[in-house]
């Protein structure tokens, strides 16, 4: 609907509003209003568990009965830990390995199935779906399969094909870190293409026309149409992204199950395992807190960063 | 509790009407600390009138295949007045569910089943338990074999968690194709006699190499298992200090030195390709099976029946496996639930159950049933299942496992991985692992 | 992209296309085929070296297994009931809310903006306790609210519409709504909406997707089997000691399959929302 109009303004600098007082007021009374819902719900069912988590990391408690206050004591423990050094290590690097490359990807797929010469795009992108569509029980047997640490496993023999010796995918260093990074990269990108397709759809055709009429290349198009006008969701999918790449704990849970072998944990894996294998939930609440404030640093760098994309 | 959600739903509306004329948004941070001790309400009832025929209602949690609901039905029908609801899950989110009640106190059942590898975790909160000797637990102690009582027990006897549900002696499965193959005898008796000390089986190992070239086990862990669940002292002694030194590294060494000569596949347990290994022969025995895993076998290599058979292990079984019916807090009737899980955990039902879904009774009496001992199974070459088992169940030791079992068991697994996957040097990873579970016993 | 004026240029560019999204969607649709390989397999196919890879003829044995063991209906149904209210609800709060963070001007709204994307830094994980012992206190244990409830806090979605609308409703229009004496419901409601549509689409698909296929949650606060929903179900397939995978991934398959009805339905509430948008141009 009336989307002529939207396109003819669209390249021009927002004009300042320019409303009365009183439009002023009621405009800001149903801001609030449009969003107190969010911070209502999440004043019950969110912050009491976070506080809950900060008071927790002061307290040595093993789930039952009573806490014990120990200050500090649960950080020391936690950032004198080589383990939980590892663990984010390891979480940084599963970040590249996996996360990164399935933003690239999902960019490149949402553009193919946004092209105009595709036939058949409902099948391609239920298709490209389909991972975030299943299941973690079946993820979790059917890559347990396909990454047999023996000779016949489906990857092995893949990298038999560049006369590469069998790989461990269990046990070895990078040979866990690959395995979980495929798995976070096979079931994330057909979101993210989703996401980036939408994103691509709100781009008027017109814009495209325009300047293939002017006698835009394809890259060209992409630098200074796509790219900027997908800004606002590429700083989404990245911050989105870093957070849950951050907060890894399903795949690599399934992948190196409950033995929390050091090659493949990840931050969130060790603070659950403090919490619920050890009954430690000081320190896996110091390890949260500590997670959490890297969060905040990493997500800011990448904003930062992402915000520049395209300018 | 109406008043208490009002306030908070009024707080919060406030807070958010506050937060937003102003620009902070971390006002309120204390009010919410007092909610976190944890109310621990002792409902012990008193015992007595739960007897008559006031309705009652049950709440029953479960894992696995137990076959109780028909016994339930049984139930309810000779004691009209009680109602059970049995709720089934997996086992892990069985336990974690029981964790996250007995921890909010609240939303435990009347009655919730614990495996064995938890139930000192539990044990150790007894303050959310009823203790089983207030209900008559003394009454029914002699009905079950020793060791697996004492394993619901605290250690000076006085808090009885849980009653006994089945147990998992452990014996030794082996394939008849390849022990043939390598001049072994293949009855159960015979080979027993032949491979009857750790010493004997590390022979067997070798002639089984050198005649077939095939491994006589094929998952480290297995073997580890075996010896460990021989030792009346395993993981920790009973003041909970770890003592692995002293009681299962030489059952490590003992595993990483047949995993050096080779003699040791490297599948990890619940693997495919350990699935697959059963139906393919490719290794000799077994070690350390329990009752439990017979339907495991069965079920990855259907097939193979004939080619598998079962026999005592070498030097005396362990235990692997098995639950307790233990009795929340909570729960408002616990006579009523003792009650019912007497009467489930009685001889006469735990023959049912093993006749129904192969639970190994842990009621030595049954092992007097001439209808029990009378099972064999055609698969396993018509062996004698029930009287291995039953002659494996007697010679269990009782172990003190302590509340960190899971911990220690994780890293050392991770140890034996390393050395036959790897071929890492033993030592190393055992080093290796024992500071890991030092620094995180330091925590607790 | 291209126009129909150089043959040769389009056939190559369509040629790579179809090549990568060809290979794109084998790769992804594999795991999905493999799932129906095995829930049409016993159990030692599955384990078998190498396993099984074209169907079996267990199917309808598998299947029954399942019924048999659980209440496979019953928890789809509360399934169902489950995933379309959050969807519903989050669709209408996020846009709600996502719109007054784009286009509406009050005091504090960058730093409360910023606040709903610090709760998603936050690892849940720790959160299970003390959120458990809210939804006993609120009595919902083995409700369908407690899942509903706190499922209609979405960070992302509101992140996810707010960038939608600040990008693809231009601030003329709702100006001109507004001068027009629109009332900011209506603005929303009559200009946002419209436009917004293929937003609602993805929205509704990750959401939904996500309710269904989520477990941990659930696992924690619906215990009784009436209430179970599918994801809690299928636990119960699962026996502690021996696993019959070919049934546990028939249920799982068969969980799938609404999932895909599903998608294949908002799918087509996505290409309306763009045909119609292309009418209109």
């Amino acid at each position: 609907m009336a989307q002529i109009e939207t396109q003819a303004h669209k390249q021009l600098p927002p004009t300042k509003k320019r409303s009365s007082l009183s439009e002023k007021a009621k405009e800001a009374i149903s801001g609030y209003l449009y969003i107190s819902p969010f911070f209502i719900l999440f004043a019950i069912f969110g912050l009491f568990p976070i506080l809950f988590s900060f008071y927790l990391g002061f307290q040595k408690w093993n789930g039952f009965g009573e806490m014990e206050y120990v200050g500090f004591q649960n950080f020391k423990w936690i950032l004198t830990d080589p383990l939980f050094w590892k663990s984010l290590t390891n979480t940084l690097f599963m970040w590249i390995l996996g996360t990164l490359p399935q933003l690239l990807i999902g960019i490149i797929l949402a553009y193919a199935l946004n092209s105009a010469i595709i036939k058949a795009k409902s099948f391609f992108r239920v298709s490209i779906f389909m991972p975030y569509v299943t299941s973690t029980v079946a993820v979790a047997i059917v890559f347990g399969i396909m990454f047999n640490n023996q000779d016949f496993g489906l990857f092995n023999i893949i990298v038999g094909l560049f006369g590469i010796d069998p790989i461990s995918w269990g046990t070895t260093e990078w040979g866990v870190k690959v395995a979980i990074s495929t798995m976070v990269f096979w079931r994330w990108v057909g979101y993210n293409t989703i996401i980036y397709l939408a994103g691509l759809q709100g781009i008027p055709n017109e814009l495209y026309e325009a300047s293939t009429i002017d006698g835009a290349t394809i890259r060209q198009k992409i630098q200074y149409i796509t790219i900027p006008m997908l800004r606002p969701i590429i700083i989404l999918t990245v911050f989105t992204s870093t957070i849950g790449a951050l907060q890894l704990f399903t795949e690599p849970l399934i992948f190196i199950g409950r033995t929390y072998r050091e090659e493949g944990i990840t931050v969130v894996l060790y603070l659950y395992r403090e919490a619920f294998t050890n009954l430690a939930f000081g320190p896996a609440s110091a390890a949260a807190i500590i997670l959490f404030v890297i969060i905040i640093i990493i997500s800011s760098i990448n904003v930062f960063v992402a915000n520049r994309i395209g300018r | 509790m109406k008043k208490w959600l009002m306030l908070v739903v009024f707080s919060v509306l406030v807070f958010a009407l506050v937060a937003c004329s102003d620009d902070s948004g971390a006002s309120g941070e204390d009010d919410t600390s007092t909610e976190t001790e944890t109310e621990t309400d002792a409902g012990s009832d008193d015992g007595g009138e739960a007897e008559e025929a006031e309705p009652v209602e049950l709440d029953m949690w479960v894992f696995g295949s137990t076959g109780y609901d028909k016994l339930i039905e049984e139930y309810q029908t000779e004691n009209p007045h009680v109602t059970i609801t049995l709720n089934e899950g997996e086992m892990a989110d069985i336990h974690n569910n029981l964790f996250t009640s007995l921890s909010a106190s609240s939303g435990a059942p009347d009655i919730a089943m614990i495996e064995v590898s938890e139930v000192a975790r539990f044990l150790n909160a007894s303050d959310s338990f009823h203790n089983l000797n207030d209900y008559g637990a003394g009454d029914v102690a002699g009905n079950f074999l020793d060791w697996k009582w004492q394993q619901a027990q605290s250690v000076d006897g006085s808090f009885q968690v849980g009653l006994p549900t089945d147990i998992g002696p452990t014996t030794m499965f082996y394939r008849t194709d390849v022990i043939e193959a390598a001049g072994l005898p293949t009855d159960p008796a015979e080979l027993a006699a032949e491979i009857d000390t750790w010493d004997a089986y590390y022979e067997a190992a070798k002639t089984i190499k050198a005649e077939t070239g095939k491994p006589i086990a094929d998952a480290p862990e297995l073997v580890f298992n075996a010896i460990r669940d021989q030792q009346p002292q395993q993981y920790f002694n009973e003041d909970d200090e770890l003592i692995i030194e002293d009681t299962v590294k030489e059952a490590y060494d003992f595993t990483t030195m047949m995993i050096g000569e080779d003699l040791i596949g490297q599948n990890a347990l619940w693997t495919p390709e350990w699935g697959s290994a059963m139906a393919e022969g490719t290794y000799a025995t077994m070690p350390g099976a329990p009752g439990w895993m017979l339907g495991v076998v069965k079920g990855n290599a259907p097939d193979a029946g004939g080619n598998w058979s079962l026999t005592n292990i070498p030097e005396g079984a362990g235990n692997w496996g098995g639950s307790f019916l233990t009795v929340p807090a909570e729960s408002e009737h616990p006579q009523a639930a003792y009650d019912f899980i007497a009467w489930l955990t009685a001889p006469e039902q735990q023959l049912k159950s093993f006749n129904d879904m192969g639970l190994f009774p842990s009621a030595p009496e049954v092992y007097e049933s001439e209808e029990f001992l009378a099972t064999t199974d055609e698969y396993f070459s018509g062996a004698p299942t029930a009287e291995i088992l039953a002659e494996a169940a007697k010679s269990v030791v009782p172990v003190y496992m302590g509340v960190n079992y899971a911990t220690v068991n994780a890293e050392l697994t991770t140890a034996l991985t390393n050395v036959a996957v790897e071929g890492a040097d033993p030592q190393e990873e055992w080093d290796a692992a024992v500071e890991r579970i030092e620094q995180q016993l330091e925590r607790q | 992209m291209s126009e129909k004026k150089q043959p040769k240029k389009i056939s190559l560019a369509k040629v790579f296309v179809y090549a990568l999204l060809t290979i794109a969607s084998v790769l992804s649709i594999f795991p999905l085929y493999w799932m129906f390989v095995m829930a049409t397999n016993a159990n030692d196919a599955i384990n078998r070296v190498p396993p099984a890879f074209i169907p079996g003829g267990e199917l309808v044995t598998n299947f029954t297994n399942v019924i048999n063991t659980i209440d496979f209906f019953g928890a789809i149904w509360n399934t169902l009931i489950v995933s379309s209210v959050i969807t519903i609800g989050v669709l209408f709060l996020c846009s709600l809310a996502g719109f007054a963070f784009a286009k509406f001007e009050f005091k504090g709204r960058n730093i409360l903006f910023v606040a709903i994307l610090v709760t998603m830094m936050i690892p849940p994980q720790l959160g299970l306790i003390p959120q458990y012992i809210i939804i006993t206190k609120l009595d919902w244990l083995n409700d369908l609210k407690a899942i509903i409830v706190p499922g209609f806090i979405d960070a992302f979605g509101i992140f996810w519409m707010r960038q939608y609308i600040s990008s693809n409703v231009p601030d003329e229009l709702v100006d001109a709504a507004k001068i027009d004496g629109c009332t900011n419901f209506r603005v929303y409601w009559n200009i946002a909406i419209p436009v917004i549509i293929p937003a609602f689409a993805t929205l509704a698909i990750i959401k939904f997707m996500y309710v269904w296929n989520d477990f941990l949650w659930p696992l924690v606060v619906l215990r009784e089997e009436s209430s179970h929903t599918i994801q809690v179900a299928l636990r119960g397939l699962i026996d502690n000691y021996v696993r019959d995978n070919g049934m546990i991934l028939s249920g799982t398959f068969w969980a799938t399959v609404p999932l895909i009805i599903v998608f294949l339905l908002l799918n087509r509430l996505f290409i309306a929302s763009l045909t119609e948008g292309a009418v209109k141009s």
